[in-house]
């Protein structure tokens, strides 16, 4: 630390000694149409060679006659002129330039870049692609639309977590998510997982799910470790930097303007199945009060007794006989879930003068899911504002605070003891199941079911068994900046962004979980960032052909976290969900972390005449979580750009080239608290007290883990930007993980934090568009995108061959594996593992003789790769006049899962997969020993299987469905989306010149609208995009989740 | 430009206004580094005791008698432990050998539950402070947990399990062989026994309350430890002559397990939350419930079966098992097996009734095994509360000593009357069930000396009386496997070293002719007459071990591959 300060104190004391005695200047601000501040633009004396550029911050100094005339230029505006006119500061907005071909980008830290500058991928999606297509969740907005990004949806129930990945995992246990900077501060984005989404849990949010899109200005995304290196730890998985309109204030932005957008949709469930509906519960065409649809065909059997738990509760309600009609009930299903609205409403004011500037937005979301009491809510307000001193010092500074409320109801395996999942049989209702035309609760609040002890009549759990979160999320922060010298300048921001959640689960009285006790969970977490940045900018002259920009800063971050979790049990007074009205409490945990880090980072720029340009940044970390000794590390990254149509001297107008090549490392360190071993105090029992040693086995000699990237690439534009491609490809290379070895159990310990192993992740990125036709008023555009990774376990460590990644079920959990020994390598990231079916050498399905079923094999392996080949984004659009129609196409190519709705679905008989049912099947196959799970040989040849089973049991038994070894309960998952469609219009301006109206825009659009999976069993409709664990690390897995949503809505958008 | 520096100037003190400590936060201040030895020996025996009993995974035990009992028929099962089709990745396999090794995360309390990693450490502490009372506590419980292995897995992990945090750090231990772990563990509990006794030790620290066995009643650790090497040497017998050893200790009998109470038992409460009753009571709170009584079992103790202790009624029954229905109630769906009020389902069904739903009106445990309710024959469906769930579980009980010496003497390795002490086994078998309830149902009627017992325990002396020395042999083993409900490791044990008791085998054609069982004639009252046969299959010989976990294959380089339960046997096992 003390040689960063001396090297700034000898910065100040070269400032001050030069910066004297300097004649009168102009000085003064460029910035764009929107208002952001232009660096980097060309400043001329018209009719000299003198000239300049301008700062990071967009401001020039400039030495100039007062009857002389600047010549502003930069690349992607058009070029301006101004006369001086005896003014001193003289402040511009240059208009953007259709014509030309490049634009700014914003890069870590927020410095602004010419594009043609930059030797690695950045995309930028600007805000108002994010909004108006009736999706409220930011991240679910840009599915399809960037090439490299994979973005995952999670519950279909409102405020559900979405995970999103850039470029493959890169961390075996650490988060695979990219960093995502809100306003040059970091946001929390952490899933608070309260209870296990294995046996229970709500579909919970992710942190980003606090940001109204609303009001975001712009997303750029830093896909490489290049792009995001400068970021430090958190950015081996790239970031997302997202610039709010409120936090993009700068001043010079004169007038003031009013914008309001409303918008309404409606949302229902995607798609149900196709169900059945000749065969009631029962087996072997026999009826009787089961969850299987395998029984007496309807109309073979008069009536059946009613279902006892119903008849004890509404003994009044049906017939003395207790018989009832046997029948199907076609749309039982359906009826349980309703159309859902989301409403959304936004203000946005923004004003300012010369000097100062200042944005505000407001704005309110209304959420209700197809599930009944489901939904989200989400108020936000944020100011912000930016003004100059007289001093030349400009100050920035933005606030926001923003509440949301997700409510909704339980999830999970219901299978697993103790767990209510209020999914546990919604989707495969036995035919004959008449659950909303019949009552749910009994007097005396209890559910009622057909077999109450199996699950709880969803009815009623959505209503009583409730997960609720509400957040608060505050940000604020502050910025300085000044400029020293037209060539020096400096800034700092410091911001904290903290978000406190509380959350509150309820298993109420009479439910199956809880023994019918009831339980209340309370949870409290409150995560708090702080980051500091200072930065000194070096902006000098160009010296010759070359150009110099550079800087250096240094960054503090500090996070901590508490977090408590408190259950009380045996609820007292009924309808009272508070720990006091519960008989005992427990304290879960409460803990309270803390982490620390410092940075000093630098980077240096060098452009060679517009034609090649180098960019080194370093960076060096000091880490609270590290052991002293390894508590620093250094990563640098290197990249070139080279201007191929300017090497060449060939017009941009027709062709536009430029070829890329970086390389990045990014170190990262470990959890808080990983190099001591603790203990557990654990609750009391029999009134005593005891502690348990903790069985995660602690390193104190940890090492930080580094990624190193590795991208080359190219950006083509030709026919006046009609065509344009962005190519990328990249390598990326994950070493030293700190990650837990999972050990043996006859060590005593479940894992020990080592560092090992290496990831690749190889991918290729195409972002190509298009415009086929182009006329005065109209425009017909396409935009493809094309994402391709792979994820690679390349190697563990000598002597380990698998990781459990996370427990989901004994049957079923994603691992890393590298086993050379057995020949397994290569395996993908999350590889799903479970158990196997035998076979014989030949891979023929070995038949239990007795039962004509399959046979477990001895040995479990890998069952299926969760990730998907690739994935792709086809969008288009025609514009004429002020109308223009969008739809976007997202395709996902492979990639595995297992599903418990689509073995239910089969295993409960209720689609019309297993409709014809009254023939029976012989499995193709040998007969085999149930024992060794070897084939039988009689003189020494295999015995072909003859052994016939029923429909009923080709899926209820050991065979193709629920019970059957997980292998034959994966599914292929590639799926075709019609993501959005919409289509809008601009009002003339014409007519809304005699108002204060600006502009008003309406539009109409559906998302979701149709999708098909043309692998999954045909009449299952089921959606791949169902998950269950949000945004964690396992994906692939489906537990009885919410299915997916379609919506249509209506926007409104109008300017004053 | 001068004030512009101070700016400067200020916010680089900001920025880096920070000191060396800043950096230097990285201690847990939520949880302990180290822990006193009195809190790791009732978390040590917690372990122990929630592996080896049934599964309740809301109170976070994953028991191996779940998977047992089944193997045993005392229970029957649905789940995979059904035609002992429980491989090695079945959970009850997989939890309770983690929980035997390494604490495991209690699902829905904070708790972390484990057994021999603790006890490892409790021994280490207790040495070092000369706590030896504490010591000598850890080595018998670690001599016992590992016997408990050996005789489920037969080769497991010992000399280099749990060697993780020492200076050999292992990573994969390797396994060893049962024989060669079986000597260790009879020297481990010789030495236990002088730690425990060791005069010169400043046992600053003394076992009270902590001790959730004997609540540090050193005089009984001793006996227990004395009676596991017993019941290890009778184990044995059949590999080597094991005569001078088990009649030294027999020679002192007041060194071994000599009353009820003095059993090693462990006594769970009836709090729900923290959850301290007995895992087995999990079917009472539990909406979907899964363990059925066997019929086999039910039908011995009934004297329904036609070759053992035929027509003896035995009077344990209503605290054995609870009917949640009346003789003549309805039951909730057609039933597989009905006895009057008692439903149940067989091993290896594939008939149509097996996988109705019986929640409401299954038979349950009952307060013996399990804390549930005492069968007052009123035929109520029972709640959360119905019972108390304080049953304890018994591991090793004054009546299991007798029926190890009644044992010994009928294979003439002990002197003295095998007759006498089968009588007084079944007899103190019968007091047991008093002990229990008297715990778990206060309420309930006591069994002991009553007509019913007396004439039972009259009976069944008679029987014993009457038949060959074979037979005998069965008869013991019987009586200690009906004694044992709640507990089935050593049932299977016993069962495995000799055949004893006759299990249940669909195979067997006299058991299921034709594959059909048949259920009792007029046992269902609403249909009179024979109901109807059950078909019932079994593809799978007789698992000699259990398979090994697929959660220690997988990971542990050093660990063997995979074994045919079928085949593979404990070093003990010469059926």
């Amino acid at each position: 630390m003390r040689k960063i300060l001396l090297f700034c104190f000898a910065a100040f004391v070269l400032i001050s000694t030069q910066v004297s005695g300097q004649d009168l200047t102009v000085t003064g601000m460029v910035a764009a149409e929107d208002g952001s501040v232009l660096p980097g633009v060309s400043i001329a004396l018209k009719g000299t060679s003198r000239g300049t550029t301008t700062n990071g911050d967009g401001k020039f100094t400039f030495e100039a006659p007062a009857n002389g005339t600047l010549v502003f230029s930069f690349i992607g505006f058009q070029t301006q002129e101004t006369p001086i006119g005896n003014r001193s500061v003289v402040n511009i907005s240059l208009k953007n330039d259709v014509s030309q071909l490049q634009e700014v980008v914003v890069t870590a830290l927020g410095i602004k870049r010419d594009a043609r500058a930059l030797g690695y991928s950045v995309a930028r999606v600007d805000g108002s692609e994010l909004v108006r297509k009736s999706e409220p969740d930011p991240l679910k907005s840009l599915m399809g639309k960037v090439a490299g990004v994979d973005i995952r949806s999670g519950q279909g129930t409102p405020g559900a977590a979405t995970k999103i990945n850039i470029r493959g995992n890169t961390s075996l246990f650490g988060s695979n998510e990219p960093l995502i900077i809100v306003d040059g501060i970091p946001y929390n984005n952490t899933q608070v997982t309260t209870s296990s989404q294995t046996s229970g849990g709500g579909a919970y949010g992710n942190g980003l799910s606090s940001l109204d899109p609303n009001d975001i200005a712009s997303m750029n995304v830093l896909k490489g470790a290049a792009a995001a290196a400068l970021y430090g730890s958190r950015a081996s998985n790239g970031a997302i930097v997202i610039t709010t309109k409120s936090g993009s204030s700068s001043p010079g932005k004169k007038g003031i303007e009013v914008n309001y957008s409303g918008s309404f949709a409606t949302e229902t469930i995607a798609n149900l199945p196709d169900y059945q509906n000749l065969y009631g519960t029962g087996s072997s065409f026999t009826y009787a009060n089961a969850n299987g649809s395998w029984g007496a065909k309807f109309g073979s059997v008069d009536s059946v007794a009613v279902w006892p738990n119903y008849l004890t509760a509404f003994p009044g309600s049906f017939p003395k006989s207790g018989n009832i009609a046997y029948k199907a009930v076609p749309n039982n299903v359906k009826d349980l879930f309703r159309t859902g609205q989301v409403w959304d409403n936004s203000v946005n004011i923004s004003g300012g003068n010369d000097k100062s500037s200042v944005s505000a937005t407001m704005s309110f979301l209304k959420h209700s899911g197809y599930v009944p009491n489901s939904g989200f809510n989400r108020g936000s307000i944020g100011l912000g504002g930016s003004t100059k001193l007289a001093n030349g010092l400009i100050m920035n500074g933005n606030f926001s605070y923003s509440h949301t409320n997700q409510s909704g109801s339980v999830f999970g395996e219901n299978q697993v003891d103790g767990a209510s999942s209020s999914f546990a049989r919604n989707l495969f209702l036995g035919r004959n199941w008449d659950i909303t035309g019949l009552p749910y609760e009994d007097a005396k609040g209890n559910p009622v079911s057909t077999n109450s002890a199996q699950y709880d009549n969803p009815l009623w759990a959505w209503k009583h068994n409730t997960v609720n979160s509400v957040n608060d999320r505050v940000t604020g922060n502050v910025s300085m900046s000044y400029e020293i010298t037209p060539w020096l300048s400096s800034s700092y921001r410091i911001g904290v962004n903290q978000y406190s959640l509380f959350r509150r689960e309820v298993v109420d009285l009479g439910s199956r979980g809880s023994g019918g006790l009831g339980a209340i969970k309370e949870a409290n977490y409150t995560n708090k960032e702080v980051e500091s940045n200072f930065l000194i900018n070096f902006n000098p002259k160009p010296i010759g052909k070359f150009d110099l920009k550079a800087f250096v800063g240094h960054n503090v971050n500090a996070r901590d976290y508490r977090d408590q979790l408190t259950t009380g049990n045996q609820i007292v007074a009924p309808g009272i969900y508070s720990l006091p009205n519960t008989k005992t409490q427990v304290a879960d945990r409460s803990n309270y972390v803390q982490k620390r880090l410092w940075g000093v980072f630098g980077e240096i720029s060098v452009g060679y005449d517009d034609i090649a340009f180098l960019t080194v940044t370093g960076r060096n970390d000091w880490s609270s979580t590290l052991p002293k000794a390894n508590r620093s590390y250094f990563y640098p990254s290197a990249s070139l750009a080279v201007n191929v149509s300017r090497l060449f001297n060939v017009p941009e107008e027709t062709f536009y080239g430029k070829l890329k090549a970086s390389v990045a490392k990014v170190g990262r360190d470990a959890n808080p608290y990983s190099l001591q071993n603790t203990y557990q105090v654990n609750t009391p029992f029999n009134g005593q007290s005891s502690a348990s040693i903790y069985p995660s086995a602690a390193n104190p000699n940890l090492k930080p883990e580094f990624t190193t990237d590795q991208e080359i690439g190219a950006e083509v534009w030709v026919l006046k930007k009609r065509v344009g491609l962005d190519l990328a490809l990249y390598k990326r290379i994950s070493k030293n993980q700190i990650a837990p070895i999972t050990l043996p159990r006859s060590t005593g310990f479940d894992e020990t934090f080592e560092n090992f192993g290496v990831i690749s992740n190889k991918g290729v990125e195409v972002d190509l568009k298009f415009i086929p036709l182009q006329f005065k008023d109209f425009e017909w555009n396409f935009h493809l995108i094309y994402t391709k990774n792979k994820s690679i376990i390349e190697e563990l460590k000598p002597g380990v061959t698998l990781i459990e990644l996370a427990g989901v079920l004994t049957d079923i959990k994603p691992v890393a594996i590298y086993d050379p020994d057995k020949g397994i390598t290569k395996q993908p990231y999350g590889a799903l593992y479970g158990t196997k079916s035998a076979r014989d050498s030949e891979g023929n399905l070995l038949i239990n003789p007795t039962t004509g079923e399959l046979i477990p094999a001895i040995e479990p392996g890998v069952v299926g790769n969760p990730n998907p080949d690739y994935k792709m984004g086809f969008s288009t659009g025609i514009k004429y006049k002020g109308i223009s129609l969008n739809a976007l196409v997202d395709y996902t190519h492979g990639g595995d899962m297992y599903s418990v709705t689509v073995t239910s679905l089969l295993g409960r008989g209720v689609t019309r997969d297993t409709e014809d049912r009254e023939t029976s099947w012989v499995i193709p196959g040998y007969y085999g020993d149930a024992n060794t799970g070897e084939p039988i040989l009689v003189d020494g040849k295999k015995v072909p299987n003859t052994t016939a089973i029923s429909t009923n049991g080709l899926y209820f038994g050991q065979t193709f469905a629920i019970n059957s070894e997980t292998d034959m309960q994966i599914y292929d998952a590639t799926l075709w989306t019609l993501r959005e469609v919409s289509l809008s219009y601009d009002l003339p301006k014409k007519l809304l010149a005699k108002t204060p109206i600006g502009g008003v825009n309406i539009s109409v659009s559906g998302r979701n609208l149709w999708y098909l999976a043309p692998n999954m069993p045909k009449y299952t409709n089921f959606n791949p995009e169902s998950a269950s664990f949000g945004s964690s690390n396992i994906s692939g897995i489906e537990l009885s989740a919410a299915p997916t949503t379609r919506r249509f809505g209506v926007n409104l958008r109008v300017s004053f | 430009m001068k004030k512009s520096i101070i700016y400067i100037v200020a916010v680089l003190i900001m920025a880096t206004g920070c000191t060396k400590e800043f950096l230097d936060i990285n201690t847990d201040p939520n949880n302990p580094t180290d822990i006193a030895i009195n809190q790791l020996l009732p978390s040590a025996e917690r372990g122990l005791t929630a592996v080896l009993g049934y599964t309740n995974d809301a109170r976070s035990a994953r028991g191996i008698s779940t998977v047992l009992a089944v193997y045993t028929h005392q229970l029957s099962q649905r789940e995979d432990p059904d035609q002992y089709g429980a491989t090695g990745s079945e959970f009850n396999i997989n939890g309770s050998w983690k929980g035997m090794y390494s604490p495991q995360q209690a699902q829905t309390s904070p708790d972390y539950i484990g057994c021999l990693q603790n006890v490892e450490i409790l021994i280490a502490k207790a040495e070092a402070s000369g706590n030896l009372k504490y010591a000598g506590m850890g080595k018998i419980l670690k001599a016992y947990a590992f016997s408990m292995m050996v005789d489920i897995y037969g080769d497991v992990p010992f000399t280099e399990a749990n060697k993780f945090t020492t200076e050999a750090a292992i990573k994969y231990p390797k396994f060893d062989k049962g024989d060669a772990i079986y000597p260790q563990l009879l020297a481990l509990l010789d030495a236990g026994i002088a730690d425990i006794n060791n005069k010169t030790a400043t046992n600053s620290l003394v076992p009270a309350a902590d001790d959730l066995f004997y609540a540090g009643n050193i005089t009984r650790w001793e006996k227990a430890a004395n009676t596991i090497k017993l019941k290890l040497y009778n184990q044995i017998r059949l590999t080597k002559d094991v005569s001078t050893e088990v009649k030294a200790l027999l020679a002192t009998p007041a060194k071994l397990i000599a009353s009820t109470a003095d059993g090693l038992m462990f006594n769970y409460g009836s709090s729900i939350s923290p959850d301290d009753r007995n895992p087995a009571y999990a079917d009472y709170p539990a909406g979907q419930k899964s363990n059925y009584i066997s019929p086999w079992f039910y039908s011995i103790m009934k004297g329904y079966n036609p070759s053992i202790f035929t027509g003896v009624a035995d009077p344990r029954i209503p605290f054995y098992f609870y009917k949640q229905m009346t003789p003549t109630g309805a039951p909730q769906n057609k039933t597989e097996y009905r006895d009057g009020g008692f439903v149940s389902i067989y091993f290896g069904s594939v008939g149509n009734n097996r996988n109705a739903s019986q929640d409401a009106t299954m038979t349950l445990l009952g307060v013996y095994p399990a804390g549930g309710k005492y069968d007052d024959q009123s035929g109520a469906k029972v709640t959360a509360t119905s019972g108390t769930g304080a049953a304890p579980l018994r591991l090793l009980t004054y009546a299991d000593r007798l029926y190890i010496e009644a044992e010994l003497i009928n294979a003439g390795l002990a002197t003295g009357s095998a007759k006498t002490v089968y009588t007084k086994a079944v007899t103190e078998s019968i007091a047991l069930v008093d002990y229990v309830s008297g715990k778990a149902a206060p309420t309930a009627p006591k069994l002991a000396g009553t007509a019913d017992a007396t004439k039972y325990i009259t009976a069944v002396t008679a029987k014993f009386d009457s038949v060959a020395t074979t037979k005998q042999l069965e008869m013991i083993m019987t009586q200690k496997w009906i004694s044992s409900f709640g507990f089935s490791v050593d049932q299977y044990t016993d069962y495995r070293r000799t055949g004893y008791p006759v299990m249940f085998d669909p195979n067997d054609k006299t058991m299921a002719p034709g594959g059909f069982v048949q259920p009792p004639i007029n046992g269902d009252p609403i249909l009179p007459g024979a109901q109807a046969p059950v078909p019932v299959q079994l593809s799978r010989a007789y698992p000699r071990t259990l398979p090994w976990p697929l959660d220690e294959l997988t990971v542990n380089p050093s660990a063997p591959s995979q074994k045919v339960p079928s085949t593979f046997k404990v070093f003990w096992d010469k059926k």
